[in-house]
């Protein structure tokens, strides 16, 4: 897994190449908390590299989620992989997360 | 990584019980899904179900990573795919610990999740206890349109 974080304007752009699994999902966590620590807490998550999420990859969205809610941001999901619409829809968690078609129209949500 | 071309045999591969060799029996899973005539979609929700059901076993049965063993087996069988896998750890029945409790968008699930997708994905989970090991049998059948044998 990798990732990389860009800062716009008024939002985070969190872009992730891999596997979401039990093996990355610490690093994933550090990288987002890292964010939320700093008060950036309208994230995009760029999805669309993203070839595998176990729960142990939704478990940290939804923390996050709860997270940047709390502290009034929003994270939503942009381009995300089939992989990624398929285990949040078997999850049955894919209300939670509103889905942009690319990463510009996710920003410009913000 | 090298593990899977050297211990695979005929379908059966053994990991220790660390997180990053879970994917190596995804992988398996997926491959042979594949060759039973499972669509992509389905062969990707068969390679989520086992990695859950082994990080489950990882988390909840060896509580944590460990040099503990995990063997796989995967079959297909005409029309479904059976997923055999055993562990050392102490007796843990995935039933017992499965729910669906009601939940709002204010207050999601984090915990369960696993469980959760293995038996949405799965047509059967079977657990057995067999001496000091776990024995978990999932299986999943090909929907009946594939399967017809007007084809």
């Amino acid at each position: 897994m990798e990732i990389q974080i860009s800062d716009h304007k008024r939002v985070s752009v969190v872009a992730i190449t891999g596997r979401v699994d039990g093996s990355t999902a610490g690093e994933f966590e550090s990288a987002l908390t890292t964010l939320t620590d700093e008060g950036k807490n309208n994230l995009v998550l760029d999805m669309s590299e993203v070839d595998f999420v176990s729960s142990a990859g939704l478990r940290v969205l939804v923390n996050t989620r709860k997270a940047v809610n709390s502290a009034g941001g929003k994270i939503v999901l942009a381009e995300p992989s089939q992989q990624v619409i398929e285990t949040l829809d078997i999850a049955g968690l894919d209300v939670l997360f509103e889905q942009f078609k690319d990463r510009e129209t996710a920003i410009g949500t913000f | 990584m090298a593990l899977s071309k050297h211990i695979m045999t005929d379908h059966r591969l053994t990991i220790e019980g660390r997180f990053d060799q879970v994917a190596s029996v995804g992988d398996l899973v997926e491959s042979i899904a594949r060759d039973a005539g499972f669509e992509s979609r389905d062969q990707y929700a068969l390679q989520l179900a086992v990695c859950e059901a082994l990080e489950n076993i990882i988390t909840h049965g060896y509580q944590g990573e460990s040099t503990n063993l995990i063997e796989a087996q995967v079959n297909a069988n005409p029309g479904e795919v059976r997923i055999e896998l055993w562990d050392d750890a102490p007796p843990f029945n995935p039933k017992n610990n499965s729910n669906d409790i009601e939940w709002n968008e204010d207050d999601p699930p984090v915990g369960g999740l696993g469980l959760k997708i293995m038996y949405k994905v799965m047509d059967e989970i079977r657990y057995k206890r067999v001496g000091d090991r776990n024995f978990l049998t999932m299986l999943k059948r090909l929907p009946p349109e594939v399967t017809d044998p007007g084809e």
